[in-house]
């Protein structure tokens, strides 16, 4: 009884709350705070880069990309093309960024403001400072003008419950937070990351020379896209279009000449090579690990998508599982570059197969870029049999193409459902072929570059369900190069003429050490030759083309067509065959893309959440949403 | 009572004259010292009043229930009496050994209510509360207290959250009034508040429930008691028992209730024939991988087996004249028709009272258990496999792994012999240990009449462990699927300490006095740990050897850790002036470590008042009436229902790699809010209470408002301000609503027939008075000012797109891409001045739709013929909305588009154009049909009969030759029979849900256009039709 009495007399203190399982907001002001802020911007890159839906939306609606059979609104709303409603302010792709990155912002601001008072180094501060412009400059690109106050003021960390917002102008947007940001980010930023993988001058660099390429592109406004909130298309700061495009040029040189860890692989096979990640190519990248499922933050084994889960591909991998030949499930899913899980739903429009990839035999980047033929693999799933009987009664040994995508369009291919997949024969293969103009949106050419790489197969199959582990790329040394050239053909100048330029990258493109579709080694220089082939006045459709050949797939192509204000123009239409295997009769599709298109709508839950009035909602919401 | 009184103490005066005369006539006449012993069904009855009537002359049973009263004259009658027994008058007819049983009078055992520190006469009550008996509980046979509850207390809602063994349903006392706070009732477990699992409960050792409805009756519970309370009294002996032995058992068997109604092999076929229709011609999902048109399998068949449930429960219980005791063991094991899943409960009860002196008194209460529960598949595997495809190899022997594959799909399909054939290689294994414990001491004040000290102490632990291991390859297509274990352990610690005063007087005779003074503190641990692996090296060391995987093999840890603290002051008087005026009102303070400095501590008031008609004068007369109360009450209680810490804000971590290099990132995902408070609830209640016709019939009727302010919940901020939420004191809520209670006894014949009948009836209606500032509606929430806390916020389903419809012209404005067939949902927009809409339909037309139930309830009836009984308890809801993730899309078993197992469901064909599922193969959203989320929802009502039972006990001269008391023999059926359900007519499926979200919102019903509280049906394991068979017996 006494002990009762006794535990009563301390007991005000039961009324105290000591969090120790959790952090409280508190914690951000530490030194280790804020060093875990800093980490946090670069997780938070995963949510974009990686991210199937995110992927979806900067790819399906151009040129590069259409949906396939298995299509939900994910990828028929952006297609644009009528098979899915239209964009609105709840559609589910065009919200990802805005509901992804502002967080960041924040907590970017937050560093830079608490920086002082930990001593944080001043290079430490100076990564806040470039993902908060990286954030901003992805945001600007998508939506217009957006808020550079977030509740506590201008670029300020909020630490406020404000349910009011208000979006500054594009020119703003540019003037205030991305440029001096990045200014400072590339004077305060060391020349080597700080580990693998973090930003450096360099990369700095690069998205400073894209940023004022971007925006000298929006002050030109070429073909009168509107912009919102509605401004005027002049600078604040008092510089002209062609003063962006120099600087735009003249950082990008500078980053070539200057390139510090940086440098082109010597083939493009390599830059994708899934046992070359990371390599000197790479400037930045949002990471991903095999080592530990913590750390990679998706599961290894059966993941979904979502979150930071890389499965990007896994959207423009057509369902070869299907492959049936001599009653073998001879393609089995596989933990491995060529193969992977397949979602069936992205497919590349005939046009990239016959007009971006017209050059498949000198030009190394198509058979870098695809996986062209599918090849057997069933003894890891057990079956025992040696070869198996395929086209013409001609045996088909293991590690052999089963279904391969032709080059170049052969008349005699007769199709016979070959491989139980719409398979065509020609006299003397075993495999079955199809014509690059006569894909469907059931099987066609899956994207090698970003597939599945796993060293833990041992042998089997591995585990193909599970997120990749490669890190997605963001920003590539070879894109100094681009924005030079993209600078000088709006009229930039300099030591470096934009033919120039593009031909060291081409002259790269022409060097082959391996064959990928034909999985051998292939020793071959067609430097030359494709230096010989490139234009010399190049103009701005080349420069697009080109860059479509170099990152096709990467999450790039939306914004670049939007920047170059050439969507409509580019993706307007395109081609391909139907959702059966057996269809090789392709049609072609037109795309409404509307002006007030260049501009995402405003996310409804963004609306939902601000106490604001109807009409300043209305107001808030970019033209053509409302 | 008073009439009576009156009425006797004028027969009183009659009888003492007759009585006079009598003796002068008899004096010549012996008179005789009769003795004998009064005993009721368990054992010797101590303290019984041995009146001869008609004198005033008496004496009282002793310990034994012995008795001796001399002087009797021969052609005397002795009246027995004692509270809560029928008075027994027996003519001694020159008799000198006289034994009696007493019988329990039912109609006043009830009359004890606990209401929280103490007990009342249910004639002195001025709250609202309901009283259930541990008996009628045990009506209803199953692993919890709350589902034997549903249906038997007006404004008490209970839902099943899942049909697996020992789940816990969710309880709701008059509705939902917290937006994002807890609702559930507060439970008190021998008048200590319940720290353990809901299933920790053993029913068979409640004596009796009291639910607490109203703020004038939990007030004294405080914040804790805002969502109602519920008062758990186990069973305990009684002073001067004879130790009493009984044993209870039951086994029953159960059997799916209804399978789901999933396509067969030709119904699927034509399904995708169908979708080809409307597809150009071209399936969307063909014949393909391992699928063969030769094969029909139904997968449910191979899946289910027959569950079973089975209890024994021993208890010995006695007392002496200074103390009591009761001691009890419990088995209780359920298995579920989906193999290995089980709960298995051991349970020990140990109460002791004693009294010490005559002014000490000490106790101890204490319930202990041990459970073990196992779930290891789902149901989804099995619904939504191909019926063509077959788990035999051409040979026709089982595969020794159903990893089948169709054009998009790759699975493994869960099979009972698949399962028995993996055996260990996929395991799960929860042990849940919980220790519940009230120790008391008591001391009366010498020089105070009335006056108590006492000391209450409960002392609370709960650990629990849970592992789970799966085999390499086992239950995936991938026969290479590493293997993972994983391993959490968490314990609770919980103390409750009360100083309490207690005083209780009558002051000249009509003035009756109790008075509780209360100061409390209690205090909450909680810390856990978990670890999860892969790749684990030897599988028979399942999640016992888990640190022999590599550490890059592990796939999640962590440790976890909250404390909270609750001090109080407390209370209460009642005031009852001559049994006719009642009067309750109690103050409590309370302080939470959930809230923010300077915001901790409030205090609030509740009164309430009742007035005794029948016991009036002028009601003297009236008969019909035995007793007729109203009662009037007032009460604020209060809310901390927030998760502690919440009032610091949050820094969320994010994982990542550079390269090789791990490190941890932070983010502030919650804003810190420095001036968080209380919820707080008012509430009035009116209520009449009565009892008619010599006890025949009795009821109430109560209606009451309870108005919910400053609702504490997560506000969302816009993306812009780059935080996600803050916790704040935003909103207001109200739940408005009526109960009914009729109990009757029909026909009342003691040796002959008995009939009995009770009905409860209920609505609660609910609504959202106001949002945060500026805000009537919160989208992501799907809250709406002016709607209940639960909505359906969607396009409306009003049919399907058919050619002859009137405004079929305007299809392709109002859906662009659509087609004939087409789920078509309600326009809500303008119209041109032709008549035609001005756009397409899109978010802007979806509407609020209520999903209250106009009423629910619950009935029960009682038929009894000398030894034999009957008992039926059913249950009913009318009008409602259920949601049903088997059509609607968010459960991807009604894709319609003939890729996986699909509901058999009659959908629209060229020719079938009144069909209520839409053209397969039409318009898509995602993989199901475009406004497919429409299509789960079904009205609610329905009329279900839960148990029927049959008893019989066996007469006290046959038990008795056995050295018996008492032998029950009984045969029950639960879940027989469902009527009046338009769910049930679509599905054949049991209508009352199997999965409430709240609190664990999923993926299937997270879908977003349907509130997490509301009530959903699922692919969960299947309810079941029990059987049962049971014994009781005494001695």
């Amino acid at each position: 009884m006494l002990m009762l009495v006794g535990l009563e007399s301390c007991s005000e203190d039961i009324l105290q709350e000591k969090p120790r399982s959790i952090f409280s907001p508190e914690f951000f002001k530490t030194e280790l705070g804020v060093q875990g802020g800093i980490t946090f911007l670069y997780e938070n890159m995963r949510h974009l880069y990686g991210h199937e839906y995110y992927f979806s939306l900067l790819e399906t609606g151009t040129d590069e990309y259409t949906y396939a059979q298995s299509a939900d609104n994910n990828f028929l709303v952006p297609d644009l093309s009528g098979a899915g409603a239209a964009i609105q302010s709840d559609t589910y792709v065009t919200s990802i960024a805005w509901n992804t990155v502002f967080p960041a912002i924040n907590t970017a601001s937050g560093i830079i403001e608490n920086a002082e008072a930990v001593e944080l180094d001043e290079s430490l501060v100076a990564e806040a400072r470039f993902f908060r412009a990286f954030n901003y400059f992805l945001l600007v690109q998508q939506y217009g003008g957006v808020p550079l106050d977030l509740g506590s003021g201008e670029l300020e960390f909020n630490n406020t419950a404000v349910r009011t917002s208000a979006r500054n102008t594009v020119p703003e947007v540019y003037t205030k937070a991305i440029f001096p940001d990045l200014i400072t980010a590339v004077n305060n930023l060391p020349v080597n990351p700080r580990l693998t993988g973090t930003v450096t001058q360099n990369v700095a660099r690069l998205e400073l020379a894209k940023a004022y390429l971007t925006y000298a592109w929006w002050l030109e406004n070429p073909n009168n896209i509107p912009t919102y909130p509605e401004t005027t298309r002049t600078d604040p700061d008092g510089h002209d279009v062609q003063w962006y495009f120099q600087q735009a040029y003249d950082i990008a040189v500078e980053g070539i000449e200057n390139s510090g860890p940086y440098s082109l692989q010597e083939y493009y096979y390599d830059v994708h090579l899934g046992s070359n990640d990371r390599n000197s190519e790479w400037m930045f990248y949002a990471d991903r690990t095999e080592e530990s499922q913590i750390y990679n933050g998706a599961d290894l084994g059966y993941s979904g998508g979502g979150g930071s889960a890389n499965i990007a591909v896994w959207m423009a991998t057509p369902n070869y599982t299907t492959i049936s030949v001599d009653g073998v499930a001879a393609v089995q899913r596989e933990a491995a570059q060529s193969y992977g899980r397949p979602w069936t739903r992205m497919a590349p429009p005939v046009e990239v197969l016959t007009k971006t990839f017209d050059n498949k035999d000198m030009d190394s980047r198509y058979d870098g870029t695809f996986v062209s033929s599918y090849r057997g693999n069933w003894d890891k799933a057990g079956v025992k049999e040696e070869s198996i009987t395929g086209a013409n009664g001609l045996p088909i040994e293991l590690g052999d193409a089963v279904v391969s995508f032709l080059d170049e369009h052969n008349p005699n291919v007769d199709y016979v459902n070959g491989a139980n997949i719409g398979g065509g024969v020609i006299p003397g293969r075993a495999d079955y072929v199809i014509n690059p103009d006569e894909i469907n949106r059931r099987f066609y050419p899956g994207l090698w570059k970003l597939g599945t790489y796993r060293t833990d197969n041992q042998g089997g199959l591995g585990q193909p369900n599970g997120a990749l582990t490669r890190p997605f790329p963001i920003a590539k040394y070879s894109e100094f190069y681009f924005v030079a050239a993209e600078a000088a053909v709006k009229g930039a100048s300099g030591s470096y003429s934009a033919y120039a330029l593009i031909n060291v990258i081409r002259a790269r493109a022409g060097n082959w050490r391996f064959d990928n579709g034909e999985q051998e080694v292939r020793i071959a220089d067609f430097s030359d030759e494709l230096v010989a082939a490139t234009p010399m006045n190049i103009d701005i459709n080349y420069i697009l083309a080109e860059r479509s050949r170099e990152y096709f797939g990467e999450q790039k192509r939306w914004l670049d067509l939007v920047r170059t204000q050439t969507w409509a123009e580019v993706a307007g239409t395109y081609t391909i065959a139907g959702n059966a295997a057996t269809d090789h009769n392709p049609k072609q599709f037109t795309r409404t893309i509307e002006d007030y298109h260049y501009l995402r709508p405003i996310p409804q839950s963004q609306l939902d959440d601000l106490d604001m009035s109807e009409a300043e909602k209305l107001e808030y919401q970019n033209p053509g949403y409302r | 009572m008073i009439q009576k009184l009156q009425t006797n103490n004028n027969q009183h005066w009659k009888k003492i004259i007759f009585f006079l005369f009598l003796a002068f006539t008899f004096t010549a006449q012996a008179q005789n010292s009769v003795v004998g012993r009064v005993a009721d069904e368990t054992g010797p009855l101590p303290g019984v009043t041995v009146l001869l009537q008609g004198t005033n002359r008496g004496v009282t049973t002793d310990f034994d229930g012995n008795y001796q009263l001399s002087d009797v004259p021969p052609n005397g009658n002795l009246v027995f009496s004692f509270v809560g027994y029928l008075k027994e008058i027996v003519s001694v007819q020159g008799r000198t050994d006289i034994d009696v049983v007493l019988k329990t009078d039912m109609a006043s055992l009830d009359e004890v209510v606990v209401v929280g520190y103490g007990t009342q006469r249910r004639e002195s009550v001025t709250g609202s509360v309901v009283s259930i008996k541990g008996d009628e509980l045990n009506e209803v046979k199953t692993a919890n207290f709350q589902e034997a509850l549903i249906g038997r207390a007006a404004g008490v809602n209970i839902q099943t959250t899942s049909t697996r063994p020992g789940a816990a349903p969710q309880v709701r006392i008059r509705g939902v009034r917290s937006l994002s706070g807890n609702n559930d009732p507060l439970i008190v477990l021998n008048g200590i508040p319940f720290a353990g699992g809901l299933s920790d409960i053993n029913s068979n050792d409640i004596e009796s429930l009291d639910i607490l409805k109203d703020a004038s009756s939990t007030a004294i519970y405080g914040s804790r008691g805002a969502n109602g309370v519920i008062l758990i009294t186990t069973k305990s002996g009684r002073e001067g028992q004879e130790a009493t032995f009984s044993y209870n058992t039951y086994y029953a068997i159960k059997e799916v209730f209804s399978k789901y109604p999933m396509m067969n092999a030709a119904q699927l076929i034509q399904l995708r024939a169908d979708v080809a229709a409307n597809n150009n011609g071209v399936p969307i999902f063909g014949l393909a991988g391992d699928e063969d048109l030769a094969n029909n399998t139904d997968w449910q068949d191979l899946l289910y087996g027959t569950g079973l449930q089975t209890t024994h429960d021993v208890s010995v219980q006695g007392g002496s004249e200074k103390g009591t005791y009761n001691l009890g063991l419990g088995y209780f094991k359920e298995t579920s028709v989906v193999p290995e899943d089980s709960f298995q409960r051991y349970s020990l009860r140990a109460q002791v009272d004693q009294e010490v002196g005559s002014l000490f008194s000490f106790g101890l209460n204490s319930v202990m258990n041990f459970n073990k529960t196992s779930s290891i598949v789902g149901m989804y595997g099995a619904l939504a496999a191909s019926p063509l495809l077959s788990p035999y190899d051409e040979n026709g022997n089982f595969l020794s792994s159903v990893r089948r594959q169709t054009q998009s799909d790759d699975s493994w399909i869960p099979t009972r012999n698949e399962i028995g054939r993996i055996g260990e290689g996929r395991k799960n294994q929860q042990l849940d240990y919980g220790s519940y414990n009230n120790i008391y001491a008591q001391v009366r004040i010498p020089w105070v009449e009335g006056l108590k000290f006492r000391i209450n102490t409960g002392l609370n632990f709960r650990s629990s462990r849970d592992g789970n291991f799966t085999g390499r390859g086992v239950f995936n297509y991938n026969e290479a699927n590493p293997s993972s274990g994983s391993y959490n352990s968490s314990n609770t610690r919980d103390y409750v300490i009360e100083n309490q005063l207690l005083f209780d007087r009558t002051f000249a005779d009509k003035h009756q006095v109790n008075f509780v003074g209360l100061f409390s503190a209690q205090h909450t641990e909680y810390d856990g740990v978990n670890l999860s692996v892969r790749n684990i090296p030897n599988e028979q060391s399942l999640w016992y050897n888990l640190d022999s995987a590599l550490s890059e093999d592990i796939t999640g840890y962590g440790t976890n850790y909250s404390a909270t603290g609750l001090l109080s002051y407390m209370g209460r008087v009642m005031y009852q002036y001559d049994d006719r005026y009642l009067f309750t009102a109690t103050v409590r303070s309370d302080g939470s470590s959930r809230l923010a400095p300077g915001y901790k501590w409030v205090t609030y008031p509740a009164v309430s008042a009742g007035w005794n008609i029948a016991n009036e004068a002028f009601m003297e007369n009236v008969d019909l009436v035995n007793s007729l109360k109203i009662r009037v009450g007032y009460g604020q209680t209060s809310n901390q229902a927030i998760a502690p810490y919440s009032t610091q804000g949050r820094l969320a971590t994010r994982n990542y790699n550079f390269g090789s290099t791990f490190a941890t990132g932070y983010f502030v995902s919650q804003l810190p809010n420095p001036s968080l408070g209380w919820e707080f609830s008012e509430t009035y209640n009116y209520g009449v209470d009565f009892r008619l016709f010599n006890h025949h019939l009795s009821g109430s009727v109560e209606y009451y408002i309870t108005n919910t302010n400053d609702i504490l919940y997560g506000l969302g901020l816009p993306a812009t301000s780059g935080v996600g939420n803050v916790t704040s004191n935003i909103g207001e809520t109200q739940n408005e609503g009526m109960e009914f209670t009729l109990d009757g006894t029909i026909i009342d014949n003691p040796d002959g027939f008995t009939w009995d009948a009770g009905i409860n009836l209920y609505y609660n209606r609910n609504e959202i008075v106001s949002l945060a500032t500026g805000e009537d509606r919160n989208e992501g929430q799907l809250w709406f000012v002016g709607s209940p806390i639960n909505v359906i916020y969607d396009q409306e389903y009003v049919g399907l797109w058919n050619e002859s419809d009137p405004d079929f012209q305007y299809q392709d404005i109002l859906e662009p891409g659509g087609n004939v067939g087409m789920v078509k949902v309600r326009y809500t927009g303008e119209f041109n001045e032709d008549g035609s809409p001005v756009r397409a339909i899109n978010a802007d037309d979806r509407i609020i739709q209520d999903p209250t139930p106009n009423f629910q309830g619950g009935f029960n009836t009682r038929l009894a013929y000398k030894n034999l009984d009957l008992n039926i308890i059913g249950t009913f809801q009318n009008g409602g909305l259920l949601y049903s993730t088997l059509y609607g899309s968010s459960g991807y078993l009604n894709l319609l588009t003939g890729r996986r197992g699909n509901v058999d469901v009659d959908y629209w064909t060229p020719t079938n154009t009144d069909a209520r599922f839409p053209a397969p193969g039409g318009i898509q959203s995602g993989d199901n049909p475009k406004y497919g989320s429409t299509l789960g929802l079904f009205d609610a009502s329905y009329v279900k009969i839960r148990t029927m039972t049959l008893g019989y006990n066996f007469d006290r001269d046959l038990t008795s030759k056995v050295g018996m008391r008492n032998i029950r023999i009984y045969a029950s059926a639960q879940n027989p029979f469902v009527f009046f359900s338009p769910f049930h007519d679509e599905s054949g499926l049991d209508p009352e849900i199997t999965n409430s979200s709240e609190g664990n919102r999923n993926a299937a019903t997270g879908v977003g256009n349907v509130s997490a509280g509301i009530q959903t049906i699922g692919a969960n394991v299947p309810s079941t039709r029990n059987y049962l068979l049971g014994l009781n017996l005494t001695f």
